[in-house]
């Protein structure tokens, strides 16, 4: 019989103490893999959602507000500044693109967003890109002539069930200004999955005080300059005016990850516990285990066991038990990280990939059944170390 | 015996440090430096692309014009995000495109001098994603310049940082 098949008799003999030991093990690898992947998902997230432009303009407000609203749909909009604004960094030579926002209501959570269609084009500056999956654009149309044509993101239209051509609204205001669906947008694996996208016309003709207003409302323009230099300037000129604010996206992202950064020290340091916890209980296990067993390793030892051979076969153990509790924890942390995803999907908004295998997960496995082993180790040198003569005695 | 060993030991002791030594030694530009080599049309003076290929190492604040991993930044005499309480934000002739090695890692701080060491490169550059530039530094490494000053002397248009 091998030392591998007797390691696990031993543990099969005591098969509740060794899964309940395991579970430990598999819960607190759980733990660990759920957050890794969970921070670094909302890391990379905010990442790939951000935008290609190098600079929000927007009212007075709260820059992370203006970011979180205009780029990730999270927060409430910031307050409306007049279209002339857009209109100015339209005619300014130093703006390659400048494309207005603004922002609304929802349907069904979704939110509008009334924009132009400049905001889907491509550039060679641009990391994003967007595709329609069916249909087409809304046409750009005079204010005084809006169309109410929409264009869903493909979160939208999977979640609600809109087809082309389908009419809808929410809430008895907007029964007379009812959208109708002309296309649907390919993922992007950002926020505009869930974005109702329509026109500037549209928007401001469903809005009650924007229809008759001789100053449109807008809420934010997105600009990228011709030279990247010309940022700094750019950005002072719309802050030092009492009207707008001017905000560099990764900037505030970067704040955002900061704050994250000091969450994720506490939590390496929770881990950290928890990782010593499980050891522990691992170790107690198997002393406990190793305890039970001196009578039948002296007969081991009697029969011609060599002391090396009780060792290895004790590290076995506790190497087998770590290993399978690393095993069921991989599983259970990826489950928990999907959880954790859809949450964040639900309620923040962010697109998390839960299942990313990397590295990570071997290098996991690895380190639990090395630490399992280390855990054994003391246990192994005291059944390594037992007396034949002393242990097979006459229990009486 | 043991004195040859003694010597040797020595020699190799004296070799490394002075490898170690050199290794360290990367030229420091400053915003002064950049400024003062432009002429007319945007052409650099010869002693500045003297440089182009060398590592060197510049100081300045980060501007995040590039995506948030910061793969790609401005680098800038003038902090973007204070306000401009003291001065005017900088243009081309004081800014460096910085572009990172992969994996850099740095805590953000908008008020903080940062000291940026890689691959200089001057010379008007036309790019379709980074759009026309100046000066530029490749693979570069960043970290936080401790006591650096940043304050523009009286006099001094162009006094760079750390000086």
């Amino acid at each position: 019989m091998s030392l591998y098949s007797i390691a696990w008799k031993y543990i099969w003999g005591r098969l509740l103490a060794s899964a309940l030991t395991a579970l430990s093990v598999a819960l607190g690898v759980s733990l660990i893999l759920a957050t890794f992947l969970l921070t670094r998902g909302i890391r990379a997230s905010f990442i790939v959602g951000a935008t290609d432009y190098s600079l929000l303009v927007g009212a007075k407000s709260n820059p992370t507000q203006l970011v979180l609203g205009t780029i990730f749909r999270m927060d409430v909009a910031t307050p409306n500044m007049p279209y002339s604004v857009y209109e100015q960094l339209h005619d300014d030579v130093r703006v390659e693109r400048a494309v207005p926002v603004a922002l609304g209501d929802a349907y069904q959570g979704f939110r509008y967003v009334g924009t132009t269609i400049d905001y889907f084009a491509a550039a060679p500056w641009r990391r994003k890109t967007f595709a329609v999956a069916v249909g087409r654009l809304w046409d750009e149309t005079p204010p005084e002539q809006p169309t109410y044509e929409a264009l869903l993101g493909a979160e939208v239209a999977q979640r609600t069930g809109l087809r082309l051509g389908d009419a809808f609204y929410e809430g008895e205001e907007m029964a007379e200004y009812p959208l109708t669906v002309v296309g649907i947008l390919r993922p992007t694996y950002s926020a505009d999955d869930r974005t109702i996208f329509f026109s500037l016309a549209s928007f401001w003709g469903m809005n009650e005080v924007a229809r008759n207003a001789a100053v449109k409302p807008l809420t934010t323009v997105l600009v990228r300059p011709k030279r990247l230099s010309d940022l700094p300037n750019l950005h002072r000129e719309f802050n030092v005016n009492p009207e707008t604010q001017a905000v560099l996206p990764s900037a505030v992202l970067l704040t955002i990850f900061n704050l994250l950064s000091v969450a994720e020290e506490v939590l390496r340091f929770v881990l950290e516990a928890v990782v010593l916890v499980v050891l522990l209980y691992l170790f107690v296990a198997l002393y406990s285990a190793m305890l039970e067993r001196r009578r039948e390793i002296a007969t081991m030892r009697a029969l011609g066991a060599r002391r090396l051979t009780v060792l290895l076969i004790v590290l076995l153990e506790a190497c087998f038990i770590a290993l399978l509790g690393g095993l069921a924890g991989l599983v259970g942390g990826h489950g928990m990280a999907a959880l954790g995803a859809h949450l964040l999907s639900q309620r923040g908004g962010l697109a998390l990939a839960p299942f990313t295998v990397s590295a990570l997960q071997p290098l996991l496995l690895a380190g639990v059944t090395l630490l399992g082993g280390c855990a054994g180790l003391l246990p192994a040198v005291l059944a390594y170390r037992t007396e034949v003569a002393e242990n097979l005695a006459p229990l009486s | 015996m043991s004195r040859v060993v003694y010597a040797l030991s020595c020699c190799l002791g004296l070799a490394v440090c002075t490898l170690l030594a050199y290794g360290d030694e990367v030229s420091r530009l400053t915003f002064a430096q950049l400024v003062d080599s432009i002429r007319a049309n945007l052409e650099l003076t010869q002693k500045i692309q003297s440089y182009n290929g060398k590592e060197v190492e510049i100081q300045g604040f980060i501007i995040p014009a590039g995506p948030p991993d910061l793969s790609f930044f401005l680098l800038s005499r003038v902090s973007a995000i204070g306000n401009y309480c003291c001065e005017l934000p900088t243009g081309q002739d004081e800014t460096v495109y910085v572009f990172t090695a992969k994996g850099v890692k740095l805590f953000y701080d908008p008020l903080r001098v940062y000291k940026v060491r890689g691959r200089f490169d001057a010379g008007i550059r036309h790019d379709a994603a980074y759009g026309v530039s100046l000066f530029r530094l490749h693979q570069a490494q960043v970290e936080e310049a401790v006591g650096a000053k940043v304050m523009k002397s009286e006099g001094n248009a162009a006094t760079a940082p750390g000086r």
